[in-house]
């Protein structure tokens, strides 16, 4: 990760382009990036009180520093294998205009400046389901990452859609 | 030309005009009842001329408009020219609305829109019928005549519908031959030095003034110089030139201003504010009163109306000049402070947890120290966001009179407690469903007169609203003397509108029949009119309610009125909740519904229609179980599904106009606790009225049981 770090910012000399830094985040084994600007604050992995009547994907709610939020099952959300939260899971707490949700992960990484003549607007990566939330992908080498748009992550159209199934 | 609702200037101007047409439209209508009241006559004069200084400052010219035509049938109206009529008053509250309706232009930030032509002339009209007042007399009654008529044709509620052009022109053809009168301009600026058009010099200086904020209250005493202005007033109402230089002499060395105790005494001598010492304040004196009564917000007028009239704006200003002691504050800001004494009582409440692990004694006394002061503090920041319920009360003068001429009866309104504060979002969330009970009343509850005096009553109706707080809660009453209802045909009512069948109907109790009414679906007017009587009413009057945690409660005698209770809770931030366990978690019941807690006995219910139910006083009561909403919907891992199978609790709650019986395993106690809403992805949820922190740090939900078992009911 290091050595790839250090790559990044030997070709962001040579091109010079826009770069935008992403907060990279792993399920199921993929490699997943966030804008930085988009996160407020990592979490290690706490006690969620789950909501009854809530959709699905909505894991529940967490006390942070006396407000409540909001906690999203990524995996859910993505169409992805459910699984058990272990020492590594975090809570990326996001925000976009008007809300504040944290979003449940497997693991978080580091931090990736992109530049945006990398980002492809490939589209098919992964499953149906989270290509609906995807912005682009990157790729580095042997590695992908998928680049999330948080606002349709947690736009509420698309949880009434998908809630409605 | 578009308006910086941004600018500072701007924003001061229009928070402030605000507070005056809010009182405006309390004057006018009690001005109707006390047309001869010289300080009312005085305040509205002042109140309009404010709002035409400050908007012809910032060249809002159609709200100069309408506002100098207003003010200038004001200074009629004052100076005894012309008399107050019900007519008359129809005009000037249609102005008032066009001016409202030009502010909320502004607060959009557009151009206000121009007053109809129609309204502007028909003012003018008015005046100028007075100015001739000295010819034949004849000729003013005939010009009187079509104006009534014109106006209560094409007046709706709202006072919104334009006169229609024929009458228009009926009214026009009538006063043409007079407006030859030569005397007709003399109700322009002639007359009237205050009312002129430009703005003077004066005025200018007392809106800058005004918006800058020189201290808009008055209430609380700076301790300068009390007794200096005193004698200046304490004459016999007039001063001379001589007694103000000096008095101006004294106040600018004073520095600041009197002080409020001699508001009234010293109004005169704070007119050199406003620059216009050299008039005498001679008629005017009794403005003084309304002026330290009314506090702040007369203190904002009398700062813009000081160059008009020495005598009003010295008066107000007397209120002005005692210096800066408030200041506006965004409810944002306050909310955020609301949010944050809320976090520190949680984390009092985890130190006094742990506090108790501890035998340290000097900690013991810091956290002890800690709690009083955060009590403190909290209920110190709540008073910063309680507002007299005159917010809500100040639009029924206008409303009941309105309604009152549109349905042609008579109604003596009569309200108490205005003072009583609440929290500002409660005020805001009530206007709303007491708007609706005051029309019922008028509408559906007073009788007309000529039924009235059929009945024996006296011929005008009294509404009476009453605001007192009780404990925690605020008690709210509208009662009416009106025909009262009817039992039997609320019965045979909601038979006919098919929402219970008949021997239901008959088994229920008066008071049940009377709650009949917050059914939905239910009106009990034949006629759907105007006002009311669309059917949807009464049920979200009480939906409401419930959402602010109060209650609702009907009692009527027939012939003799009706009486609405309503209760809510002083404060929207903090609620008092029943704790409960449920399946290992805990869960928040709002106490307001709660009425007891009972041990259950299995052996001791019944099944009737699919229902488990308990006999409590020889009465039937549904059970509805927690438990199964939360497995049948959530995804809560059962701790151990038996624990306290044997002992659960019954916590019985009124819902609507029923009592049922939650079982929950467990109850843990009375809580008062900081309500947090949900994100907005899982707002809306039914059942689920917001979240909470426990003193623990773990958060416990907050059940909305009305819509909890409208939706799973059925499940429970």
């Amino acid at each position: 990760m290091a050595q790839q770090a250090a790559s990044n910012e030997q070709e962001q000399e040579q091109f010079q382009g826009p770069v935008t830094q992403w907060v990279t985040f792993s399920l199921a084994d993929e490699t997943y990036g966030i804008d930085v600007m988009r996160v407020q604050e990592v979490l290690p992995m706490s006690e969620i009180a789950p909501v009854p009547g809530a959709p699905r994907f909505v894991l529940g709610i967490i006390n942070l520093r006396g407000n409540v939020v909001t906690v999203i099952d990524t995996r859910m959300r993505f169409g992805l294998e459910s699984r058990d939260a272990d020492k590594a899971s975090r809570i990326v707490v996001i925000e976009t205009g008007d809300q504040v949700a944290g979003i449940l992960v497997d693991s978080v990484a580091e931090v990736m400046n992109v530049r945006e003549d990398e980002v492809d607007t490939a589209p098919n990566v992964g499953n149906e389901e989270s290509s609906k939330y995807i912005y682009g992908v990157v790729s580095r080498g042997e590695e992908l990452l998928i680049l999330v748009d948080v606002n349709k992550l947690l736009s509420r159209e698309e949880w009434e859609e998908i809630s409605s199934l | 030309m578009a308006v910086d609702t941004q600018d500072d200037i701007v924003q001061d101007f229009l928070v402030e005009s605000r507070e005056i047409l809010e009182e405006l439209g309390e004057q006018l209508v009690q001005l109707e009842r006390a047309p001869q009241d010289q300080d009312l006559l005085n305040a509205v004069f002042r109140g309009f001329h404010t709002i035409k200084g400050g908007a012809g400052f910032l060249g809002f010219d159609p709200l100069v408009e309408i506002c100098h035509r207003t003010e200038d049938l004001f200074n009629l109206l004052r100076n005894g020219e012309r008399e107050v009529t019900s007519e008359l008053m129809d005009y000037v509250l249609r102005a008032l609305d066009v001016v409202n309706n030009q502010f909320s232009d502004l607060g959009n930030g557009e151009d206000p829109r121009e007053a109809p032509e129609e309204l502007l002339r028909a003012l003018e009209l008015l005046q100028e019928q007075e100015s001739v007042g000295d010819a034949p007399a004849a000729a003013p009654a005939a010009q009187a005549a079509p104006a009534p008529e014109s106006a209560a044709d094409g007046q709706t509620v709202a006072g919104g519908d334009d006169i229609t052009e024929d009458e228009f022109e009926a009214l026009l053809d009538a006063l043409d031959e007079d407006k030859q009168e030569p005397a007709a301009p003399a109700a322009d600026n002639g007359g009237t030095p205050a009312a002129g058009d430009d703005i003077t010099e004066e005025e200018f200086e007392a809106v800058l003034d005004q918006l800058h904020g020189e201290g808009q209250h008055g209430g609380v005493p700076t301790g300068v110089e009390p007794d200096a202005p005193a004698p200046a007033a304490g004459g016999d109402g007039l001063i001379s030139e001589e007694e103000f230089e000096s008095v101006l002499d004294q106040l600018h060395g004073a520095g600041k201003g009197p002080t409020a105790a001699g508001a009234g005494a010293a109004a005169p001598a704070a007119a050199s504010d406003s620059g216009t010492a050299r008039r005498p304040a001679s008629s005017e004196k009794p403005a003084a009163a309304p002026a330290a009564r009314s506090g702040g917000n007369d203190g904002g007028s009398g700062g813009g109306s000081g160059g008009g009239d020495s005598g009003a704006g010295g008066a107000a200003g007397g209120g002005k000049a005692s210096g800066e002691t408030s200041v506006r504050v965004d409810t944002a800001k306050l909310d955020d402070i609301m949010n944050l004494v809320g976090e520190l009582v949680l984390v009092r409440n985890r130190l006094s947890t742990i506090r108790s692990q501890y035998e340290d004694e000097r900690m013991g006394q810091a956290v002890a120290d800690l709690e009083l002061v955060t009590s403190d503090l909290q209920s110190a920041v709540m008073k910063t966001r309680m507002q007299p319920i005159k917010k809500v009360f100040g639009r029924f003068p206008r409303l009941v009179r309105d309604l009152a001429r549109n349905l042609g009866k008579e109604v003596d309104l009569q309200m108490e407690g205005e003072d009583t504060d609440l929290d500002k979002n409660l005020v805001e969330a009530l206007a709303d469903p007491l708007i609706h009970l005051v029309r019922n009343s008028v509408d559906h509850g007073i009788e007309e007169p000529a039924d009235r005096k059929a009945a024996g009553k006296a011929s005008k109706g009294v509404l009476r609203l009453s605001a007192a707080q009780e404990g925690d809660h605020i008690l709210l009453t509208i009662a009416d003397d009106g025909k009262g209802m009817d039992p039997d045909a609320l019965r045979q009512k909601v038979v006919e509108k098919g929402l219970m069948d008949k021997e239901s109907a008959s088994r229920l109790d008066e008071k049940d029949c009377f709650n009949l009414i917050f059914t939905p679906g239910f009106s009990t007017k034949a006629e759907i009119s105007d006002v009311s009587g669309r059917g949807v009413g009464m049920d979200v009057v009480k939906t409401k309610i419930s959402q602010l945690n109060g209650t609702v409660d009907i009692d009527s005698a027939q012939g003799k009125g009706t009486t609405l209770r309503i209760k809510v809770p002083l404060t929207l931030a903090i609620l008092p909740t029943l704790m409960v366990r449920m399946r290992g978690r805990k869960f928040a019941l709002p106490m307001s519904v709660v009425s007891e807690i009972f041990e259950l006995e299995m052996g001791k219910t019944k099944v009737v229609d699919n229902r488990r139910v308990v006999m409590v006083r020889q009465k039937a009561m549904p059970l509805f179980f927690l438990e199964r909403w939360i497995d049948a919907i959530g995804s809560l891992e059962t701790e151990d599904p038996d624990a306290g199978r044997d002992e659960q609790q019954v916590v019985t709650v009124n819902v609507g106009n029923q009592v049922v019986g939650f079982v929950v395993d467990d109850v843990i106690g009375l809580e008062e606790v900081v309500i947090k809403p949900l994100g907005s992805m899982l707002q809306g949820l039914p059942g689920l009225a917001g979240s909470t922190i426990t003193g623990d740090g773990s958060i416990s939900l907050i059940i909305d049981i009305p819509s909890l078992v409208k939706t799973f009911g059925s499940r429970m």
